[in-house]
């Protein structure tokens, strides 16, 4: 299968991104075009393991068919890698732009040699699929008469829609911002998922027959509230999948004020005007000509320095908590484990395009927001800590700032919806339903993704929904 | 003691008991004849043939007592004069006229009162059929003088001498006719009579006119002392043949002792099950006026009970007594392998083949001698797998045994000393009074007939019933939805169907098999899953399909079938197939044909679905439909499930096949039609194998065709494929490629006999099941019934035909049958365990080793395995503390790592296992490729990386004398888990400069294990083999490796008997390397089986207490060591598991030298990449050690010794459920071992006794002490009988201890013998030992030669020709890696077999010579036999080709013929040829100098094609290098 000594003759090459300069000045995706050849070798690159570690439990979370579409690919034949790719994944677009990849962490080759892109082959299948015209809806052939309603349409919920809608249910997804999507539409930027590609899924699955209802707050309290009660009794089962959006705050002194923002609310404000206006309604938070500071090293920080960029920042910091990761594996992390390394990912390559130095500060914790006397922020004074966050005397620094964006991950889901169900949480506050079942203290109400498991991966998420759509075809079926 | 208990003693086998069952049991032996060609009696022939077989004994076998043998036996004229002589003494009556009277031995029940009433129905039925009882004499036995054994003596019978008359004017073969009625009719009444308690003691030895039968169960020494008739100097006869037996278990039986009544042989028949349920099938269609209404009497023609030799005796006798001659009956029965061979004469191919239409080949090796008094010969079977040499003498006496030497002949005297040749015949006439040679005697056989008029007016061809019918195109509908219905997978295509056409062979696949037996499966399977192919080990050998292809055939004749018993030019009115696959075309045309006579009756095989019942109601309806069929004059049935459709679902093709057959035989009818399939379902090798196992004589795989054309269509298959027929042609040749190697594997090498031969086991099957479909096979574990057969079938059928809402994405699931998916089938190696496993070894983590141990034995073993369906019994026991226990240090002394050869593997995996092995105390193997011999000595750090088990594999690749003598142990490969019965390959990129010094080969040529050890056909050489390697290094325990099927228990009784110190016993999981994945799916059977069924054997031979027992497959936690242990094992291999804690991470690519872990590799880029430390292992082992002490410390056991067979402490988990292994019942595992015999050991607790003290070497190290110590020349004249076996080698240990590597300067030793050498003359006769015979000798001369010089040559005063006669026996020079030999006469088949690097010089060779040879150099100064230089990879051969016909003799795959023009070969051949003169003062070689010149033009040397160009590179660098 595929080349057996391809991993031996080709270096990994992962698909480049537009150049800094050219990507800055504008929203639009990061990525470079597919090129047909130099993926085919990439594919060739796979070993076909005996063990394929990628789709290990190290490795994909939708058990991707991996080296069977690396093959595919390697070949020439992307219809059958689509096929094959369609097979464990609702929605490989999405995961092929913004995944971390944990396949690529667990794949063999990486044992020694840098893996497999997989990644890149993953997204390179489905957008050659669209525009082959290839992915085309699937309208089942007969229905069920079953109801099933799905609150939230982040990838949770449109892969349990899309799974139930397959299975000959009736969904109806129920999503309280404007757009569908959830935190596909608002929580990541349009430069690393194209909202187009986003509506182009939604807008298929509204095709094979889910029906969407968007600004519906289920259980909610504004003008946009659904009661519950009603919503429930309508329907023959009810999927939770309202993500973990509760976030995480940094709770030292002088937090009050303007000046600091959730990652969240300055993501979601700058797509949402994007869209609308093309950011011409100026409803957003903007970083333009502004000192800013982003807490918090993961990808939604990232975004948030990739935006700040777009928007004209200043300056530009991030801080993070943890000391900086060496280039290798460390012993205690070994493959398959996801590798705890150091990476460069595309808003620090901005940054240092823009100012020449990569934007992290390591081992920083937070002391306290320091603000003039008209509560003007001005910045933030930090400390050092070291590898088990213990201050280290004598090491605070103020960093000046008009903008700082918490980016430090989040706590669980919000409870309103929950409180009105009455269903019970687990110790982390999540909803509580075990994996596989996913049915919560209601039977017939099922919870997956972030708001079941915590924070996560869309990978993960689009799992949940997938096994959800599972466990509620059974309870259907066999009630 | 109960009366049951002593019962086995009494009446031969005890009952089916757990894992043991009687039926299992082989036999092999020696066997002789001596005769007067004029056919006048003397008693001097009696002495002679006592002398035969007392010189035989080493051939035959004994059990647990000295002094009981497996059985003894001789068969003479009937001594008339010493009959009337008896007659008138008991019965004062003078005998009628010779001719007219028969008498015959009579085992008789011991019970006085039943022995009276077998007489009386004896008696009776003599006179319902007329003839006369003259009396019964009771035969005078000494069974203390002839110190017979306490087991022999109890199941002894009483033994009498009947005594009948022919009625008056009754001519000699009526009478003959009638005795044969008589004797089966009381036979069948009396030994099925269930009120006799010693019914199966009744036993007629003979009963004839002709000849009689003395034979019990005695060693060869004992049945002249036992029988005094035998001794009575008036007993005279001019012909006696005799055997002895070795049988693989020690069970007495005494009727199963040979000679039989016609004949007696020396092999085994492989394809027994298919041949009997043949007979029986033809019981429906034979007639014969010379028995006519009384034909029903004989039936069945071979009695249930009857051992493989015995049922080729009763079909002997049964075409002999219907008017066939004996001649011509054994060229039925075991046919030369004409269907290749062209060199053989048309009328002799013509009676071949004609025949063929009448019975299969009795395949299998043998030499079969018999004899009806007025002939005697013997015939080998087609491939010479057994050895057969004879003297004729001037005086007309004719001396032919299984070896040379065993009568003593005045030198002078000798008129001829000949062999039998593959497939060849050897007959004398005593009428005539002269021997008939094979071309005369069976030119005059073919001739009788114008048997090729015959077949030219009625063969009917595929060709010749071309029809115009409508054929199906393979460009069809619903491909993939009838492929998910009939199981395809993803893998399906890629591992199998894509690589058979493209490779045109088995496709290839590494790491064995982890994944869930069939019937653990929690996924549906098919059903061909559920069955394992057996294989041959020991007693009968493997073939090489390949090499060997001159043997091989698929051609058959199918359809309905004539009387066997007639000879008429319409029983050759059947179709011959070339193969057994049709093309759509090819069963169109047989489906339409309507050609004289011959029609074809479909059968719709698929049924309603969503009926009640509707499987059991469709295979009731096929089977009456088949018959009905044959009612109404169908010749041909197919059985078809074209109809599948959503609402049709099929039957399993093999489901149907098997019920149809089987219900076809016991109905007596199956010969009378043709059975061919057309089917969706079977597409690999291993499908095609089980339906013409079990009865398809065609199979049209239409699917497999369909789908590789979809995929061809696809451009999967590249340019190739044109049309639909370049495809079919290719999926065919793959097939065929295929199923020649599988039927190999078990030594059977025509597809004729193969055809329902059954040559399977099934694991997991209900006995519902199997008497339905699969009558006769074994499934020892019950299980899966046909409600879950009906399951699987229609969820597969739902996975094609959905039952709704179909929006499917059409593509072919991958259930993960051959590498892991999530979610896919079960697998031992998953992510989790190779993970927590590598973590545990590397870090030495106690957390993650138990975190592995646990994921392992809860889930991964648990759904996998039987072992995972068990669990410990602590119920009845007292825990002790942890401290009791006996330490790890000492538990991993027990443990070794897997024979991976250097090689398979690099070089650094290789030295980090035997490092580690080492500082465990542990032992770790060489595997077949030899070793470094700088790792023999310790490291500078005290590490050592000298393997303790030193492997003797086929290729025996550097197997040299300071090989042998650096191990611990020896380790005979029989078999291994992932490839039993097959040889291996490693492919000429991985043989670099390093592994081929160690090899004795050519870097860049690859090397080939031939399938067989050519030195181990049956029982009686394992033993040999086992003595040669005990001579070569009597420190070492010898140890046979074999792998788990059913009969494994019985296999090593009779290799413990063969004084083996160690066994193992592999189960069918493992595998380190490359094999074909049809063997590492479905060939061999778990270890739990066989450990347990060798563990129980052995006890109830009383045999276990003399062997160590090895187990190993897929062995990773203290756990399965436990359990091992408590099945019967004391040691525990480990192979998997520790590559893996190596680095190894289940590539599965072993086969493709691309490991990028740098373990299963020899690129030195990727051997980089390799980062294990020995520690790793240790830390592994002993961690599993330490999970072991736990086990033991709860189950109250101190030591591992108190562990071994404790079965009670085992029980079936009923905590373990899914909806198949439900039914599962392990009692049979868990039956524990009987003791049978007092005092029985059930661990090994004493030594064999090997008889070294016996060796004339003994003698010679005496004689040689100076040369040994001190490097002094020394001359040593001795005389040598064939009883002196392996002379040379203990002597050639000796100087190799002193003298290390280099051994001594040429010529030190010198040792010239006198007569007939025994066995394995000079093996691996150190350098600076020359031994020169005058005389003969007998099979292995020079095996594994290392650096000594061996002549041969005939007595000085010998009258024959030496040129022409016959010197040395088989396989000569087998793995010789240097030295010299020359031999002044013809050696036999098999010369220089695996030569590496011996030169020999010979005046003639019989088959296979050169095989797979790979360096040194070979001349032949005479003619070859056929398939010369098959496999032949490198050295030189020399022949002198007088004739210009040894072309002829050729397999040219490897090689090709060259003129002799070079001056360096002149050279070098006219040296070699100088020498041969020099030591054997040959005239041949005289005169080839003498006519130098013009001897030149004669000679033609082979030069393997691999070998020339490595040759040519070289010398092109070597060149560029000088150039630089």
């Amino acid at each position: 299968m595929g080349k057996p000594t391809g991993f031996k003759e080709f270096e990994r090459r992962a698909e480049p991104y537009r150049a800094p300069a050219e990507r800055l000045l504008d929203y639009k995706e990061i990525y470079t075009e597919h090129d047909e050849s130099h993926l085919a070798t990439q594919g060739a690159r796979c070993m076909d393991c005996g063990v394929p570690f990628c789709q290990s439990e190290n490795g994909c979370p939708v058990y991707n068919l991996i080296p069977e579409w690396n093959d595919l690919v390697y070949k020439g034949y992307w219809r059958e890698a689509l096929d094959r790719l369609h097979k464990t994944n609702n929605f490989p677009e999405f995961t092929g732009r913004v995944c971390p990849a944990p396949c690529e962490g667990a794949c063999v080759l990486g044992i020694s040699n840098p893996p497999v892109t997989i990644k890149n082959i993953e997204n390179a299948i489905i957008d050659k699929g669209f525009e082959n015209g290839w992915v085309v809806p699937h309208i089942p052939s007969t229905r069920t008469g079953r109801k099933v309603a799905v609150i939230g349409s982040g990838p949770a919920g449109l892969a349990a829609a899309a799974q139930l809608n397959q299975a000959g249910h009736e969904v109806t997804v129920y999503e309280r911002e404007d757009r569908i999507g959830g935190l596909l539409m608002y929580g990541i930027p349009n430069m690393k998922l194209d909202k187009e590609v986003v509506e182009r899924r939604v807008k298929l699955l509204a095709a094979e027959g889910v029906k969407f209802v968007v600004n519906a707050d289920v259980g909610g309290q504004g003008p946009h509230a659904i009661a519950i009660d009603k919503l429930l009794a309508g329907v023959d089962a009810l999927c939770l999948a309202t993500g973990a959006t509760t976030a995480r705050d940094l709770k030292i002194p002088n937090r009050d004020g303007d000046g600091i923002h959730f990652a969240m609310e300055f993501l979601t404000a700058n797509t949402r005007s994007l869209l609308d206006s093309g950011l011409k309604n100026a409803d957003f938070i903007s970083a333009r000509d502004k000192n800013v500071i982003v807490i918090g090293g993961g990808d939604t920080g990232t975004d948030c320095i990739a935006t700040s960029l777009r928007h004209g920042c200043k300056s530009l910091v991030n801080f993070e908590i943890m000391p900086r990761p060496s280039v290798d594996r460390p012993a205690d992390n070994p493959w398959p484990l996801w590798p705890k390394i150091y990476r460069e990912d595309y808003g620090h390559t901005e940054a240092a395009h823009r100012f020449g130095k990569d934007p992290r500060e390591y081992s920083l914790s937070g002391k306290e927001f320091i603000r003039d006397a008209q509560g003007k922020l001005l910045g933030i004074n930090t400390v050092e800590v070291d590898s088990k966050f213990q201050e280290i005397p004598g090491t605070v620094k103020f960093w000046e700032a008009e903008l700082i964006l918490l980016s430090m991950g989040f706590l669980g889901p919000e409870h309103y919806l929950s409180n009105a169900l009455g269903i019970e949480l687990d110790q982390r506050s999540n909803y509580k339903a075990e994996y596989r079942s996913f049915q919560t203290s209601n039977p017939k109400v099922f919870a997956a993704g972030d708001c079941r498991r915590g924070q996560s991966l869309v990978v993960r998420a689009i799992d949940e929904g997938r096994l959800v759509a599972e466990a509620i075809n059974h309870y259907l079926l066999t009630e | 003691m109960t009366n049951e208990a002593l019962y086995p003693l009494k009446f031969g086998y005890p009952q089916k008991t757990g894992l043991y069952d009687p039926a299992n049991e082989k036999d092999s032996c020696g066997v002789g004849f001596v005769a007067d060609i004029k056919g006048r009696p003397s008693h001097q022939i009696m002495l002679d043939a006592y002398h035969i077989n007392s010189r035989m004994d080493h051939r035959g076998g004994c059990g647990f007592e000295a002094n009981t043998g497996d059985g003894a036996g001789i068969l003479m004229a009937l001594p008339h004069s010493f009959f009337a002589a008896v007659a008138r003494k008991e019965f004062d009556v003078e005998l009628p006229a010779a001719g007219s009277y028969a008498v015959g031995n009579i085992f008789l029940p011991q019970d006085p009162a039943e022995r009276e009433h077998c007489r009386q129905t004896i008696n009776s039925t003599i006179s319902a059929e007329g003839q006369r009882l003259i009396g019964w004499r009771e035969v005078p036995v000494d069974p203390d003088g002839a110190d017979v054994g306490p087991a022999a003596r109890m199941a002894q019978p009483r033994i009498e001498q009947l005594f009948i008359a022919a009625s008056e004017g009754m001519d000699r073969d009526t009478f003959e006719r009638t005795l044969y009625i008589i004797r089966k009719r009381f036979t069948h009444k009396l030994r099925g009579d269930r009120n006799l308690q010693e019914a199966k003691m009744l036993y007629a030895c003979s009963l004839s006119t002709k000849v009689i039968v003395y034979k019990g169960m005695l060693t060869p020494g004992q049945l002249f002392p036992f029988y005094q008739d035998l001794t009575n100097t008036n007993f005279e006869t001019h012909l006696a043949m005799v055997h002895s037996r070795f049988s693989t278990n020690t069970f007495p039986s005494w009727d199963r002792a040979q000679p039989n009544r016609f004949m007696s042989h020396n092999g085994e028949i492989n394809t027994l099950r298919g041949n009997v349920n043949q007979m029986v099938a033809r019981e429906g269609t034979v007639k014969s006026e010379l028995f006519g209404q009384k034909m029903a009497e004989l039936f069945p023609v071979i009695d249930s009970d009857c051992s493989d030799s015995g049922s080729f005796d009763a079909v002997l006798e049964f075409m002999l007594l219907s008017g066939r001659s004996l001649q011509e009956s054994v060229m039925m029965m075991i046919p030369e392998a004409w269907q290749s061979d062209t060199n053989m004469s048309q009328d002799k191919r013509d009676f071949y083949e004609f025949h063929s239409a009448l019975m299969e080949p009795w395949d299998g090796p043998a030499s079969i001698v018999f004899s009806d008094g007025d002939y005697i010969g013997a015939v080998l079977d087609r491939n010479g797998l057994r050895p057969s040499r004879y003297y004729v003498t001037h005086d007309d006496k004719v001396i032919m045994a299984s070896e040379v030497g065993v009568l003593e002949v005045n030198p002078a005297n000798v008129k001829l000393k000949g062999r039998l040749q593959p497939g060849k015949m050897f007959l004398l006439d005593f009428e005539q009074g002269r021997l008939i040679p094979d071309e005369e005697l069976k030119q005059a056989i073919s001739s009788r007939r114008p048997y090729g008029q015959w077949l030219q007016n009625q063969k009917i061809t595929l060709e010749q019933i071309a029809t115009t019918a409508a054929a199906h195109s393979l460009d069809a509908d619903n491909v993939l939805a009838r492929m998910q219905a009939f199981g395809y997978t993803t893998e399906t295509m890629q591992f199998m169907l894509l690589p058979l056409v493209t490779e045109a062979r088995d496709p290839l696949g590494s790491m064995g098999n982890d994944s869930a037996l069939a019937c653990l499966s929690d996924k549906p399977r098919m059903i061909y899953d559920y069955f394992k192919q057996l294989f041959a080990q020991i007693t009968n050998p493997a073939i090489d399909s390949i090499r060997e292809e001159v043997v091989m055939s698929l051609e058959c004749f199918i359809g309905p079938e004539g009387n066997l018993l007639d000879t008429t030019e319409t029983q050759a009115h059947r179709l011959s197939l070339k193969h057994p696959i049709l093309s759509n075309r090819e069963l169109a045309d047989i489906r339409a044909m309507d050609f004289r006579g011959m029609r074809t009756q479909v059968i719709d095989i698929t049924y309603q679905a969503g009926t009640e019942n509707g499987y059991r109601q469709a295979l009731d309806r096929i089977c009456s439909e088949a018959l009905q069929a044959i009612q109404d004059g169908y010749s041909f049935i197919i059985l078809s499930d074209r109809n599948i459709a959503a609402d049709r679902i099929p039957l399993s093709a093999l489901v149907a096949c098997g019920a149809v057959h089987h219900h076809l035989i016991s109905k007596h009818q199956r010969t009378r039609i043709g059975l061919v399939i057309e089917t969706g379902e079977a597409r690999e090798v291993h499908h095609h194998c089980l339906l013409t196992g079990y009865g398809a004589d065609a199979i049209n795989p239409y699917l497999a065709f369909e789908a590789l054309w979809q995929a061809s269509l696809d451009g999967l298959l590249g340019d190739g494929y044109q049309t639909e027929d370049d495809l079919v042609y290719a999926y065919k040749k793959g097939v065929a490629k295929g199923m020649l190697k599988v039927m190999a594997k078990m030594g059977i090498s025509t597809l004729h006999s193969y055809k329902g031969a059954q040559i399977f086991e099934a694991v997991g099957l209900a006995d519902e099941i199997i008497k339905r479909c699969f009558v006769g096979t074994a499934s020892r574990v019950q299980g899966v019934s046909f409600a879950v057969l009906i399951e699987e079938t229609e969820r597969r059928h739902r996975l094609g035909y959905p039952l709704a809402n179909a929006n499917l994405i059409p593509v072919l699931n991958n259930p993960g049958d051959f590498h892991w998916r999530s979610g896919g089938e079960n697998h031992m190696w998953d992510p989790s365990s190779i993970f927590n496993l590598q973590v545990a070894a590397r870090n030495n983590s106690v957390d993650a080793y138990k975190t592995f141990a646990r994921h392992t034995n809860e889930q991964t073993t648990r759904a996998c395995t039987f072992r995972g369906l068990l669990k410990f019994r602590k119920d009845s026991v007292a825990a002790i503390p942890l401290d009791q226990v006996e330490p790890a240090s000492a538990i991993v002394k027990r443990f070794a790592t897997g024979a991976m050869s250097l090689g398979s593997i690099s070089t650094e995996t290789h030295e980090s296992l035997a490092i580690a092995m080492n500082r465990m105390g542990g032992k770790s193997n060489t595997g077949e490729g030899g070793e470094d011999p700088s790792r023999f000595s310790p490291m500078a750090n005290g590490d050592s990386k000298r393997s303790a088990i030193k492997q003797v594999a086929s290729g025996r690749f550097g197997v040299t004398i300071w090989y042998l003598n650096n191990a611990d142990e020896l380790q005979i490969k029989i078999a291994q888990g992932a490839k039993p019965g097959e040889g291996g390959e490693l492919p000429g990129g991985k043989v670099d400069e390093y592994i081929a010094k160690i090899r004795h080969s050519t870097p860049g040529v690859g090397l080939i294990s031939p399938p067989p050890h050519h030195d181990i056909y049956s029982i009686e050489d394992i033993a040999q083999l086992i003595h040669d390697l005990k001579n070569a290094n009597r420190e070492a325990r010898i140890s046979v490796k074999l792998v788990s099927e059913i009969g494994v228990g019985t296999i090593a009784a009779g290799v413990t008997k063969a004084k083996t110190d160690h066994l193992v016993i592999a189960g069918h999981d493992g595998g380190t390397g490359a094999s074909p994945l049809t063997s590492i799916k479905h060939a061999g059977l778990p270890w739990e089986l066989g450990i347990a069924e060798t563990h129980q054997t052995l006890v109830m031979n009383n045999l276990r207490s003399r062997v160590v027992l090895q187990t190993d497959g897929q062995l990773k936690t203290g756990r399965d060591v436990a359990i091992a242990a408590l099945l019967g094992a004391e040691e525990f291999g480990f192979a998997t598991a520790p590559l893996i804690t190596l680095g190894c991470i289940m590539m599965r690519k072993c086969h493709l030298n691309t490991c990028p872990v740098g373990i299963a590799t020899q690129d030195p880029e990727l051997r980089k990449k390799f980062r294990g430390k020995p520690e790793h292992v240790v830390n592994y082992l002993f961690m599993v050690a330490e999970e072991m002490r736990e086990i033991m410390a709860e189950l109250g056991l101190r030591t591992v010794n108190e562990m071994i067979g404790r079965v009670d402490l085992l029980q079936t988990d009923k905590a373990v459920k899914h909806w198949k292994a439900d039914g599962l019942d392990l009692q049979a595992i868990l039956a524990p071992a009987q003791k049978v015999f007092p005092n029985t050991g059930v661990y090994c607790t004493q030594s064999q006794d090997h008889g070294l003290d016996k060796a004339l070497d003994n003698r010679l190290i005496k004689l040689a002490a100076k040369a040994i110590s001190n490097g002094e020349k020394v001359n040593i004249e001795l005389p040598v009988l064939n009883i002196n076996r392996v002379v040379g080698t203990m002597l050639s240990s000796a100087v190799a201890k002193r003298w290390q590597q280099e051994m001594l300067p040429e010529d030190t030793i010198n040792i010239k013998l006198n007569g007939s050498a025994g066995q394995s003359l000079g093996a691996w006769l150190a350098k600076g030992i020359t031994l020169t015979v005058e005389g003969d000798a007998n099979d292995y001369v020079g095996k594994g030669l290392s650096g000594g010089k061996i002549v041969i040559y005939p007595p000085k005063n010998s009258s024959f020709k030496a040129e022409e006669n016959i010197i040395a026996g088989n396989v000569n020079l087998y793995g010789a890696t240097s030295g010299e030999a020359y031999i002044r006469g013809i050696a036999a088949e098999r010369f220089a077999v695996r030569n590496s690097g011996a030169t020999a010089v010979v005046e003639g060779i019989g088959d296979h010579g050169c095989e797979y040879m790979t360096g040194g150099c070979v001349v032949i100064l005479g003619k070859t036999g056929r398939n010369f230089g098959a496999g032949m990879s490198g050295g030189i051969a020399y022949v002198w080709d007088r004739d210009q016909d040894f072309n002829k003799q050729c397999n040219m795959d490897t090689f090709e013929l060259e003129a002799l023009h070079e001056q360096a070969d002149i050279d070098q051949l006219k040296e070699l040829i100088s020498r041969h003169l020099h030591y054997t003062e040959s005239s041949v070689a005289q005169q080839l100098l003498d006519n130098w010149k013009q001897s030149i033009q004669q000679f033609v040397k082979v030069m393997p094609t691999d070998y020339k160009r490595v040759l040519a590179e070289r010398a092109a660098s070597a060149e560029q290098a000088v150039a630089v």
